[in-house]
């Protein structure tokens, strides 16, 4: 692939998915610093992908498995805490009142800290739930079979559903 | 009430979050120079290693090890190549990393469990030929100036401190695919389900 294409791609990635690649940052790197660096790393890898890039899926799963492979490995050098599945998650009980925080920052506060202490498919199948993906979308890009994806979201929803009590009045 | 997924879509964002092509740039010129000052690194420690051989050789300092030496030596230098044929030769393709999350980390494992249980062969046994004669040939030494028990005692030492030292490259590099494999078994348990 010539130079020119490559860059293209990145470009109209780079536009499109921009804010979406920050959000995945954010829920892969809590502190600021280490995340404009990771987030320049999926950039950078983002980049290098699009030489080799000839449509084998659509450009969205691409961009969303080159930046969630780029975020697994730094979780992985980094030997963070000991991560969890989503069953064990579930018993966590929420803090607070999850009514009032739904619209703070202190919502967002949560799900990041919900999304980092779940084990890698079941914290992308999080993420990619969030980002409105279905089922189809998330196997495609986790390698998941949809029979898994559809049983983590069904989980990921009651663990939403405790933590924020969606559906009731804020 | 807002959904939760809008919550997390609306996140206000860093104004320092975007990235110019000139960034990734300066990041690609970093990320090949960190490659070649690694292996450059690596290289170093093997060719300093022979140039010391050589050069003892070369001094006649001791005529009784230069054929293990040169063995030791040669060694040094398949292990370069080796780490040359690793780290180059097969290195990624720019696409493996867009592959399905689960298929890409299972591929990551498999090269680093490869590189690691095949350690013993392409790593550890090179060094052994030479290695051994040379221990051979310090314990058929038997120096007129040394106690025969203190002779005893420091060839016992040095077959140990050299049994020592390679038993723990071995299990260093054991356990680490022994942890690999259990990786690996995860995901396959992940990838059945």
């Amino acid at each position: 692939m010539d130079a020119t294409r490559q860059d293209d791609l990145y470009l109209r990635a780079s536009a499109e998915y921009g804010p979406a690649l920050v959000r995945l940052a954010r829920a892969y790197e809590a502190d600021p610093s280490q995340r404009l660096d990771l987030l320049q790393d999926i950039h950078f890898a983002l980049w290098r992908s699009f030489s080799g890039f000839a449509e084998q899926c659509s450009m969205r799963t691409w961009i969303y498995r080159v930046a969630h492979n780029v975020g697994i490995s730094r979780r992985v050098r980094r030997r963070r805490p000991r991560l969890t599945s989503l069953e064990e998650l579930s018993e966590i009980p929420a803090d607070g009142s999850p009514e009032d925080d739904v619209h703070s920052a202190r919502a967002l506060a949560r799900l990041h800290a919900l999304i980092g202490a779940l084990k890698p498919p079941d914290g992308q199948v999080m993420m990619l739930y969030l980002e409105d993906m279905d089922a189809s979308a998330i196997g495609d890009i986790t390698g998941l079979s949809p029979r898994a994806v559809a049983t983590r979201i069904h989980r990921i929803k009651a663990l939403l559903a405790r933590n924020f009590r969606q559906g009731e009045p804020a | 009430m807002t959904d939760i997924k809008t919550v997390w879509q609306n996140q206000p964002m860093e104004e320092n979050s975007m990235i110019t092509l000139s960034d990734i740039r300066a990041r690609a010129a970093r990320f090949q120079s960190r490659i070649r000052w690694r292996n450059m690194a690596l290289y170093l420690y093997s060719l300093a290693n022979i140039a010391i051989t050589l050069w003892l050789i070369s001094r006649g300092v001791s005529p009784r090890y230069t054929a293990p030496g040169l063995l030791i030596g040669a060694a040094h230098l398949f292990v370069i190549w080796q780490l040359w044929w690793r780290t180059s030769a097969r290195a990624l393709p720019d696409d493996l990393v867009a592959r399905a999350a689960l298929d890409y980390h299972r591929q990551e494992l498999e090269r680093q469990h490869n590189a690691m249980s095949g350690a013993w062969l392409w790593y550890i046994l090179p060094f052994m030929p030479g290695l051994i004669w040379e221990l051979w040939l310090r314990a058929s030494l038997h120096p007129a100036n040394v106690p025969p028990v203190v002779d005893r005692a420091l060839v016992l030492f040095l077959i140990l401190s050299a049994l020592f030292f390679w038993t723990s490259v071995w299990l260093a590099f054991s356990w680490a695919a022994a942890r690999l494999e259990i990786r690996i078994e995860r995901l396959n348990v992940l990838k059945a389900e």
